[in-house]
């Protein structure tokens, strides 16, 4: 632990080539929160007055209780790089000149798919992830995840495998065999890299490399780590060769022979691979020697290596002598601190190319060059992106990332929320800023201000924002752009307060939850309900905890979790819609007719968006999918909220005066977008074509009165004539197991509409890991079923992959869809039965 | 039977007396309150017809007027409607389904803005394409009956503007909801009319208008309050003239000579 004052924090804040913010992303159980706590134990900053008074992340009960990461938690830490290992970075703008300390704020965040949300937020404010993945279980579907999100945010990776000892004592891999496993793994990342990651891109090459040093081994679990350079370090001076050309040697296709002292880049039968033979080999011999009990070996191999036993270990043995020795041996903190330090890059490095993914504005205004020098003189820019509850109930500190300026307390500032346009007020407050704080774990420190490259808290500002916004002090700044989010909130449950009298509480706490989490949604139902949206079981069973203890503070009924659908088409409309405004002036036409497949898809993923060009968006829907190049160049809006996955297309020729409806032909879409005709969910994978509109003479018959309600009635419309569908949301779900609980698995999966999709042995271990397609209405209760018939064995990650068509027609009764409509209609208090064509359709 | 009854344009006693005497035998006396207003209260109306009428809105004359139209098979209703019956276009449409349902209709012809309007002395022969000025919005600002303002001028005819009127309008958020809610009434006037297109006039250089092209502004027309000015739009943009309802007309370039003598009584 360092012991620093709140004003040498503040020094090496200035010193913003040697800050270096960063993530732990992992998944669950790879034992990220472990290996945080050996770094933090090591390089952790604690303000001088709460020395002693330690255990940083995982500060929740039920975090402790269940072992798992809930909330992502940012701790600041302090690390000086020796000189001679100050010569691995060359990049001046990595460094200070004259400066060894490096400022390191690590965010550790939940593993868990459900929260990976908590990730999301924590990628936005690093510039780098350490990747850990468990060496036993290889690369699974939630490493997956966020190392996709964190190439797409351009975060860069090191990657770390972990729990070698598991390696080694349960599973007994020979050398060979685990340097086999590191090796896949390493392409596995690699690969994931390279698919979301373009080498010629601005972030350039960022693939991981052990022989570069940006990938370390060991164990959290006991505390010891290494990445090639310590071995070489190790062994440069005695091979009198250079440290660098010896890193490389020590990975790959690299075979020494000790006879003949010669290097090989094959093997043969006298020479042996030189990472197991230099690295793995002394490792297994300390496991060995200790582990069996040879005493004098033991004593002769610590001379070896170095360690002295301090007097209170010497009569340890067996695991516990194992920790003690690995741990003087290889210490985690040091080796993993200099990956960081050495292979992570500064905020100026990262804001360079990170500057066009951040900012919505123009790219060479103010603001814009700000964020790209990172400049302290610049207006202030700062990203919020997540609300962390203070002490005092209700009220929550900002927490984000000065991209541009300083944030300081006092300071007058705009606060944009996520639906801020410029030049516009909505969504929009100059205020004050309250406070600006440092967060370390659960503590916080007031500080005068922060400058551009930093993490920071801010107070006064939570009662602005939902759950993310921009503050600046630029007046002409656009908004940073908003997160992304892998996952999305595809199971509900309506809550209500078990005493009626407790209702304002209960919105009060529900407005509260919003805040706290980067992702849940907490939606008033105009019947009423109050709906609680998250991403998995898991995720809403803390959310609905957190709202019942925390935030509203009053016993909850809740109801059981359901499923959003989405409504979509499965056909063109059968004929040309006709719907007549409520004056019988004003006439839309249009059809209906499904997008072609993948570009929902593409529109989710933002490859096709509103903000892109006309024109270029116009060709690629051409040539992608052969959208007729003129309407494809006249598509009014995407909906719903103006950038889902549904299009309103004009295909009009030559009408007068359309340009005076489209706000309220945009909005009447939004709203059918938004609430479709069967069950009032959302659309998908809809395109709307409007053919000819007729209308009346005067403007003033013409309003968003007479247009936008019409506009609804003629989608509608529309959408009964083109075969209407459900779509229901469906998890990727990896299931880790013994070979003998995978018949289990497969009666489960049977019984809940899923499908296997592949099944293999995971390399080197008897286990398995069996992938399968889950409807997410039939996940509920999943795992402990799953349990339940593999006794216990299997462990399933379900994480939300896509929408597909619940198969059936949903007007047709005794079908499925059928009665998922009627369900959900009945719930939202609509009228049962189906909806009426000639409610929508006019004559002409 | 249906009865359209125009009522006129001034107070209760405009009504003629034909409608008087259908109003007092009928079964059933709606009155349209949207499209435009009288200068007394509905009250009024009741009193002097000594008989209970029911305010019909736009949701109820636009979509729920069936109802009434299957009454009028058997029994004698009447909508009452400000100025003529047919001066808005709306009301057809009401005739047609009339017809469709097969109800008699019957039509009583008042005093509309659409003549009264000589009152200022421009003769209605000289008249073109009357438009309507809406109420702009944040992010709806038509702007198409400027084009046919222009129209009118180029052929050297008056433009009568109708201003607009919200009595019950829904909020624009609302539009959206399932539960409506409704903005106060609000009535334009010849100040808001006349910096609304000079505005448009801005982003039109050499359009043919500019600001100093004379506009009549007439209020209460029809009641005994009525007033008449004649301003340059520049100045039209901050003369307040009382009381709504407001139009404006938009005067030929070339007047005729007894058209620029009446004029000039308003100066």
């Amino acid at each position: 632990m360092v012991n620093f004052t709140v004003d040498e924090i503040r020094g090496m804040m200035d010193k913003k080539r040697n800050i270096r913010n960063m993530s732990v992303i992992a998944h669950v159980d790879h034992g990220k929160s472990t290996l945080t706590d050996s770094l933090v134990s090591k390089a952790g900053i604690i303000a001088g007055a709460r020395a002693g008074e330690t255990r940083f992340t995982d500060t929740r009960k039920d975090e402790q209780d269940r072992c798992i990461t809930i909330k992502s938690t940012a701790i600041s830490m302090y690390f000086e790089l020796e000189e001679k290992d100050l010569v691995f970075i060359t990049n001046p703008d990595q460094r200070e000149k004259s400066e060894k300390g490096f400022l390191i704020n690590l965010i550790d965040s939940p593993g868990h798919v459900d929260f990976s949300s908590e990730v999301t937020a924590a990628l936005r404010v690093t510039d780098g992830a350490l990747v850990v993945v468990d060496c036993v279980s290889g690369v699974c579907v939630q490493t997956e995840t966020v190392l996709r999100q964190a190439i797409a945010e351009r975060i860069k990776p090191i990657l770390f495998m972990n729990k070698m000892d598991r390696a080694l004592l349960e599973l007994q891999l020979e050398a060979e065999e685990l340097y086999q496993t590191f090796q896949r793994i390493v392409e596995n990342v690699n690969v994931i890299i390279a698919t979301y990651n373009d080498d010629g891109g601005p972030m350039g090459e960022v693939r991981v490399d052990p022989s570069k040093g940006s990938v370390g081994f060991g164990s959290g679990l006991h505390g010891w780590a290494f990445t090639l350079k310590q071995f070489s370090e190790m062994y440069a001076d005695k091979f009198k060769i250079d440290l660098v050309k010896l890193m490389n040697r020590l990975w790959g296709e690299n075979f020494f022979n000790a006879k003949t002292k010669k290097w090989a880049k094959q093997k043969d039968s006298d020479n042996k691979r030189s990472f197991c033979m230099y690295v793995l080999d002394p490792i297994y011999k300390v496991f060995n020697a200790i582990m069996n009990f040879r005493k004098e070996e033991i004593d002769s191999l610590l001379t070896k290596i170095g360690v002295t036993l301090k007097h209170e270990d010497s009569d340890k043995d067996g695991k516990a002598l194992l920790k003690v020795v690995m741990r003087s041996w290889l210490p985690a903190g040091e080796a993993l601190l200099q990956m960081i330090a050495i292979h992570l890059p500064s905020p100026v490095v990262a804001q360079k190319y990170r500057m066009e993914m951040l900012y919505e504005g123009p790219h060479d205004d103010e603001a814009a060059l700000g964020v790209k020098n990172c400049d302290p003189e610049a207006p202030l820019m700062m990203y919020v992106s997540k609300m962390v509850p203070t002490s005092d109930k209700g009220r929550f500190y900002a927490f984000g990332r000065v991209f541009s300026g300083k944030v300081a307390t006092g300071q007058k500032a705009r606060i944009m929320g996520p639906n801020y346009q410029p030049g516009k007020k909505e969504d929009l407050y100059e205020k004050t800023i309250q406070r600006t704080i440092l967060m370390m774990g659960r503590y916080v420190e007031a500080i005068e201000d922060v400058p551009s490259g930093n993490i920071c808290g801010l107070v006064g500002v939570d009662q602005f924002l939902v759950k993310t916004g921009t503050i600046t002090t630029f007046k002409n700044a656009h908004n940073m752009k908003v997160m992304k989010f892998s996952v999305s909130p595809v199971v509900r449950v309506a809550v209500e307060p078990k005493n009626p009298a407790d209702l304002p509480k209960l919105v009060e706490g529900l407005k509260r939850l919003a805040k706290s989490d980067p992702m849940v949604q907490c939606i008033n139902e105009e019947s009423g309900e109050h709906i609680v949206a998250g991403a998995g079981e898991l995720h809403l069973e803390i959310c609905l905890k957190d709202l019942e203890e925390d935030h509203a503070c009053i016993p909850i009924k809740k109801s059981d979790p359901v499923v959003s659908y989405r409504e979509t088409v499965g056909e063109e409309s059968n004929q040309m819609c006709l719907s007549k405004s409520p004056n019988k002036h004003n006439r839309l036409f249009m059809r209906a007719c499904p997008m072609p497949d993948g570009l929902p898809e593409d529109i989710d993923d933002g490859k096709v968006n509103p903000r892109d060009d006309f024109k270029t968006r116009a060709r690629y829907l051409t040539e992608k999918y052969e959208y007729d190049l003129t309407e494809a160049r006249k598509i009014w809006c995407f909906g719903p909220e103006g950038t889902g996955p549904n299009l309103l297309v004009d295909c009009t020729k030559g009408v007068q005066y359309l340009n005076e409806i489209k706000d309220s032909v945009v909005a009447g879409f939004q709203w059918a977008a938004k609430e479709g005709v069967m069950a009032e969910e959302n659309l998908r994978g809809v395109r709307f074509n409007i053919y000819d509109v007729t209308l009346h003479t005067d403007a003033i018959h013409r309003g968003g009165g007479q247009i936008i309600p019409t506009t609804r009635r003629c989608l509608y419309a529309c959408l009964l004539t083109a075969a209407p569908r459900l779509m229901e949301p469906v998890y990727l779900c990896e299931i880790q197991c013994p070979e003998v609980a995978v018949g289990g698995i497969y009666g489960v999966l049977n019984r809940r509409r899923g499908h296997v999709f592949e099944e293999s042995q995971v390399a080197g271990t008897p286990m398995f890991v069996v992938k399968a397609y889950l409807p997410v209405n039939e996940s509920f209760g999943f795992t402990a079923d799953l349990r339940s018939n593999t006794g216990g064995q299997a462990f399933p990650q379900c994480v939300f992959d896509h929408w597909q068509i619940l198969p059936g027609d949903p007007s047709e009764p005794g079908s499925k869809p059928y009665a998922v409509v009627q369900e959900t209609r009945k719930r939202k208090g609509l009228k049962e039965g189906l909806p009426d064509l000639a409610q929508y359709l006019d004559k002409l | 039977m249906f009865y359209l009854i125009g009522l006129g344009l001034g107070n209760a006693k405009d009504i003629t007396v034909k409608g008087l005497e259908i109003v007092k035998k009928c079964d059933k006396v709606l009155l349209e309150g949207y499209t435009s207003i009288l200068t007394v209260g509905h009250n009024v109306l009741e009193e002097f017809y000594g008989r209970p009428i029911i305010i019909a809105d736009r949701e109820l004359c636009e979509s729920h007027i069936d109802k009434f139209l299957m009454e009028a098979r058997d029994d004698d209703i009447a909508l009452l409607v400000v100025g003529d019956p047919l001066g808005a276009t709306t009301h057809t449409d009401m005739l047609l389904r009339a017809k469709q349902l097969g109800v008699r209709t019957e039509i009583i012809h008042n005093a509309s803005i659409m003549n009264a309007v000589s009152c200022c002395g421009l003769q209605l022969y000289n008249f073109g394409e009357t438009i309507s000025i809406p109420y702009w919005t944040e992010t709806w600002k038509p702007d198409s009956f400027y084009e046919k303002i222009i129209g009118n001028y180029t052929r050297n005819l008056h433009t009568l503007c109708l201003l607009d009127i919200k009595v019950k309008e829904p909020t624009e958020e609302s539009l959206t909801k399932k539960v409506r809610q409704y903005m106060k009434p609000k009535f334009m006037t010849v100040s808001e009319a006349s910096t609304q297109l000079l505005h448009i006039i801005k982003e039109n250089q050499n359009s043919g208008l500019t600001e100093d092209t004379l506009a009549v502004g007439l209020s209460r027309v029809g009641a005994p309050d009525q007033r008449i000015t004649v301003l340059s739009l520049k100045d039209m943009q901050t003369h307040e003239l009382g009381p709504p309802l407001h139009s404006l007309v938009i005067p030929s370039p070339n007047l005729h000579p007894l058209e620029l003598d009446y004029l000039a009584q308003f100066r």
